[in-house]
């Protein structure tokens, strides 16, 4: 039985759901995680922005001392044992988007499942729907993953992302569920894209892009635009 | 891509261009600060030493770059170097410090998860503010629906109603938090 959207916002809200898969249970605890923890919720004092500008101003005054920019941030690092599993996306059908919201719901990847034929030669294949996060929420398209002697071939074709140029670029990323990212290539425009993954997608099925900068800087800049969940094609 | 002017503005100490940076990205440094030190003075005090030090960096600052990993970056640093002042100040030796604590640096928070904690923060921040209460007494205050209710003098029913809502709008803003 497949879990509706109702049992996933009831789970959400803290409601006892038997319906959940143990995936979507786990991932739908990390939000919960997250909702419960301080950090959520805290808010600095009002007076604290007034500090900073003037513990500026008091440097500027003084003459600035020159500092190095820090690096970039850390390269996500393959997680501890016990972490927990990525929250995939919930729903199976377009998010609406609720009046008077500054950021667009992120839309909702949906299982394609697709009549096939039954012989035992055809390539093992996944599909996804993929959705723009609220960095691009009008991106939307979907994705078919093959496997292929040389890797997983996944056939991107997406609207509503810009074309990139000028030192930025768009990476695709496969995560498993311990939340390790394998990059699957990197594009400027995202309307018909063939990217390649040498990680099975039978266990990597997180699929995202990011926007890049060519800075010599390799890692995930966090910066999610498109995200999907695969699903194996029946 | 953030507007280059308030980044070139910021790099000058202009103070207009400092405001715009801190409510844009304040929320986020916090944060970041509050996840690692867990006391709200501290994070405070984690904050504003952050953006003294973006500031200071912020000639050397690369306009392509995005701010927000970046100043998250020096969040976390700045929270990391202030959990070890307290530690010493408490005779607390690092030492005695659980194994899974966010603040060393043995096992640091990934920029993902500490964007999540923004992500989060940023979606229950839309919510309507009697939706916000509602999420915010169920998960951090761990209230029931009843005690909710007992609490805001509502009926049960508006409160299941309210939390329906509200973490519905939750999860449809989240679901690109994790794939």
């Amino acid at each position: 039985m497949s879990t509706s959207d109702d049992d996933r916002i009831a789970y959400l809200s803290g409601e006892p759901v038997d319906s959940l898969t143990p995936q979507e249970r786990a991932e739908l605890d990390e939000v919960r995680g997250l909702l419960t923890t301080p950090a959520t919720w805290e808010e600095p004092d009002s007076a604290l922005e007034d500090r900073i500008v003037s513990a500026i101003a008091e440097e500027a005054r003084r003459g600035r001392p020159v500092e190095s920019a820090p690096p970039a941030p850390a390269a996500p690092e393959a997680p501890k044992s016990g972490r927990e599993p990525w929250l995939r996306r919930l729903f199976r059908r377009p998010a609406i988007a609720f009046g008077g919201l500054a950021a667009a719901a992120a839309a909702i990847a949906v299982a394609i499942v697709l009549a096939a034929g039954s012989s035992s030669q055809a390539p093992l294949q996944f599909a996804m729907v993929v959705s723009g996060t609220s960095l691009a929420p009008g991106a939307h398209g979907s994705a078919t993953l093959t496997k292929m002697s040389s890797g997983w071939e996944i056939q991107l074709s997406a609207t509503g992302l810009p074309h990139l140029s000028g030192g930025r670029y768009y990476q695709a990323w496969l995560k498993n569920p311990a939340g390790i990212l394998v990059p699957v290539g990197t594009f400027n425009d995202a309307q018909r894209v063939i990217l390649w993954s040498g990680a099975p997608v039978t266990q990597f099925r997180s699929f995202s892009v990011t926007e890049q900068l060519a800075n010599g800087n390799p890692v995930s800049s966090g910066r999610r635009v498109l995200v999907g969940i695969a699903h194996p094609v029946h | 891509m953030q507007d280059r002017d308030l980044r070139a503005r910021f790099r000058e100490g202009d103070p207009d261009a400092v405001r715009e940076v801190y409510r844009s990205h304040g929320q986020l440094v916090f944060a970041v600060a509050y996840k690692v030190l867990g006391d709200r003075g501290l994070a405070e005090e984690a904050t504003q030493q952050a953006f003294v030090k973006a500031w200071r960096a912020a000639q050397s600052f690369d306009e392509q770059r995005e701010l927000g990993p970046w100043l998250a970056a020096i969040s976390r640093r700045v929270a990391i170097d202030l959990y070890r002042r307290e530690a010493v100040r408490a005779a607390d030796p690092l030492e005695s410090a659980a194994a899974g604590d966010s603040a060393l640096a043995s096992s640091p928070e990934s920029a993902e998860a500490m964007y999540d904690v923004w992500e989060v923060r940023e979606a229950v921040a839309q919510l309507p503010p009697e939706e916000q209460d509602i999420v915010r007494l169920q998960h951090l205050d761990g209230f029931t629906h009843a005690q909710i209710a007992e609490r805001l003098g509502v009926a049960i029913g508006t409160v299941k109603s309210r939390s329906f809502r509200a973490h519905k709008r939750l999860a449809a803003m989240l679901g690109h938090l994790r794939e």
